[in-house]
């Protein structure tokens, strides 16, 4: 505590410096009844500092206003502005991107659906194979592993949760 | 020109002089300090004409600072900047030799091009809807009409969307040198008015219940800017009757595009009156017919001609004792085309008792922008009244005393048992 008020005695400006010598010989002279008691000069008496506010306040203030503290890092504005032309290009650039991908995906589907379409409706109704085509197409068989079945038959699929999200009591 | 600039003219003149040789002949030290004759004919010749002897993006020692500020400019930029500037060749920001800037400028001007190609064809789209029979459309007049009104608000996008990627208009924007007849810098302007200043503005609305008060709905959609004089007034805030003795200089800032006429009211929604024990509202401007653009911006209410003025300003005053009055200043958008006969205002509206809904509603009136400030009985109130020829600065109103009908009850429960002095630590 004792360094840090050293360094804040070095930190007062000399006009402050000043304003309190002067002070102190308004004191002095407003009371020349009074002998002082030591032979060395007023001027040397430790000054009377008064305390104001809170000290953590205080300190990080002060270090936050020390010369020595760097400022905070800041791009010019020039360089900002490129910056910012590059972020601006980089998210179009992402986006663009983006979308493009998503339309590739929507093409397939479409084109899948499409053929499924076709298949579908290649053989007229009634005739024996009708619609082979697009039942093989649609069989799933070996895709989920070896034996496996999908997931979707696990459970009967609802368009909203249940009443009762997992029935706990349920045994085998 | 001041006269220590007239006296420091020489002196800049050597030191000018010397600069530019440089490293010449002229280094050799002279006896004397003063001037030679051939160079004080040559400071003669110069004097005549007033030419900018220091640049201000360019000064970088202490002492050229000095001098330049003396004259009124100051530097620009810090001296690091200055110097900077002074020995680089002036690149224009589009040029600048950054290898990833100019990939992302090629990226964002093929975006650009795209953009306006869509602008363009949606033009063609909107021309030829508009050359189609309406018989022919699915859907009458009526689809017509809303079609082309959703393909003009995409177009306004698309505007807006081929500027909006472009450092040099977001520079310019932010230096305030936008140009307001064009869209993207009155959406910029518009964003950035709604970034901070709109909530601010519908804060007060509602905090001042200006909009049950004195309008029924109200979306502000021009910025408002109010002062007195020099004194620039924050919404709300309370304004010494002095200082709103002069008629409010008003800031209208509109975002969409056009010329249009707009009305003034200003209104105190705060008038205690005495008999019914209530309080009414009053009209202290009103001003009809006014042009404004979204660069015409300047609204001084003192400026109003006589065709445009119904009644002039009264000076703000709130008489003594009574509670703070709130003084609303309206901006009124006019149907385009229509003016408002100023004469026939004249004779029908009085300023007391006005009432905002039914002027709104007969002149068929938008409201696009307000200010707001509050006034309350100060020191000068009654010079202003008394200059103004405005009665009653001597009343003081005071709140009547109500007598309860009920008898105060005992204390009862806690508060009882705790009476005496023992428990005072406990009390409040």
């Amino acid at each position: 505590m004792a360094s840090t008020h050293n360094s804040i005695r070095q930190m007062v400006s000399p006009l402050l410096r000043r304003f309190q010598s002067l002070s102190l010989h308004a004191q002095n002279t407003s009371k020349p009844s009074l002998r002082p008691f030591s032979t060395s000069p007023t001027l040397l008496a430790k000054p009377e500092r008064k305390r104001t506010g809170d000290p953590r306040v205080t300190l990080i203030r002060y270090h936050l206003q020390h010369p020595a503290t760097p400022r905070p890092l800041k791009f010019s504005r020039m360089r900002a502005l490129r910056h910012w032309t590059i972020h601006r290009a980089w998210q179009l650039f992402r986006r663009k991107k983006l979308g493009a991908e998503e339309l590739e995906l929507q093409r397939m589907y479409q084109s899948m659906h499409e053929t499924m379409e076709v298949l579908r409706t290649m053989d007229a109704p009634g005739t024996k194979d009708a619609g082979r085509l697009y039942r093989v197409a649609l069989e799933k068989k070996g895709i989920f592993g070896k034996g496996g079945v999908p997931v979707e038959y696990a459970r009967l699929q609802t368009d909203t949760p249940g009443k009762e999200a997992w029935d706990h009591s349920w045994t085998r | 020109m001041s006269a220590c600039q007239k006296a420091a003219r020489p002196l800049t003149q050597c030191l000018r002089q010397s600069q530019a040789s440089g490293q010449s002949v002229r280094t050799i030290r002279m006896f004397t300090s003063s001037s030679r004759l051939n160079e004080e004919a040559a400071v003669e010749t110069v004097s005549f004409k007033p030419t900018l002897v220091l640049n201000p993006e360019t000064v970088t020692s202490r002492k050229e600072e000095k001098k330049l500020m003396k004259t009124g400019v100051f530097p620009i930029g810090s001296r690091r900047r200055r110097a900077a500037i002074k020995t680089s060749d002036n690149i224009p920001f589009e040029q600048l030799p950054y290898q990833c800037f100019q990939e992302a400028r090629k990226i964002l001007q093929a975006d650009r091009e795209e953009k306006l190609e869509l602008i363009a064809k949606e033009r063609l789209r909107i021309s030829n809807l508009m050359a189609t029979d309406p018989a022919t459309i699915n859907g009458g007049e009526r689809m017509k009409k809303t079609r082309l009104s959703s393909m003009n608000r995409h177009l306004e996008y698309l505007k807006i969307q081929a500027d909006i990627n472009d450092p040099l208009i977001k520079k310019r924007f932010e230096d305030g040198q936008g140009d307001m007849n064009k869209p993207i810098y009155r959406y910029l302007a518009d964003r950035k008015w709604r970034e901070y200043q709109r909530k601010i503005i519908v804060q007060r609305i509602e905090q001042l219940a200006i909009v049950p008060d004195v309008l029924p709905f109200f979306e502000p959609t021009a910025e408002v800017r109010l002062a007195f004089r020099t004194r620039n007034v924050q919404p709300g805030e309370f304004i010494d009757s002095r200082v709103s003795e002069v008629p409010a200089r008003l800031k209208v800032q509109v975002f969409d595009k056009g010329e249009r006429l707009v009305t003034i009211v200003v209104i105190d929604s705060d008038v205690p009156v005495v008999d019914k024990d209530a309080f009414t509202t009053r009209c202290h401007y009103l001003a009809a017919n006014i042009p404004l653009s979204p660069t015409e911006t300047s609204l001084p209410l003192s400026r109003a001609t006589q065709e445009q003025l119904v009644h002039p300003w009264l000076p703000p005053f709130a008489q003594k004792g009574s509670p703070y009055h709130r003084y609303s200043v309206f901006v009124l958008q006019q149907k385009p085309g229509k003016t408002l006969d100023t004469a026939y205002a004249k004779e029908h509206i009085q300023p007391d008792g006005f009432s905002m809904r039914s002027f709104v509603d007969k002149f068929n009136l938008t409201p696009i922008g307000i200010g707001i400030f509050r006034s309350i009985w100060d020191e000068g109130t009654a010079g202003v009244m008394q200059r103004h020829g405005i009665e009653g600065a001597d009343i003081e109103f005071k709140r009547k005393k109500v007598v309860a009908l009920k008898p105060k009850q005992k204390a009862r429960g806690w508060e009882a048992r705790h009476a005496s002095d023992k428990y005072k630590s406990l009390r409040r």
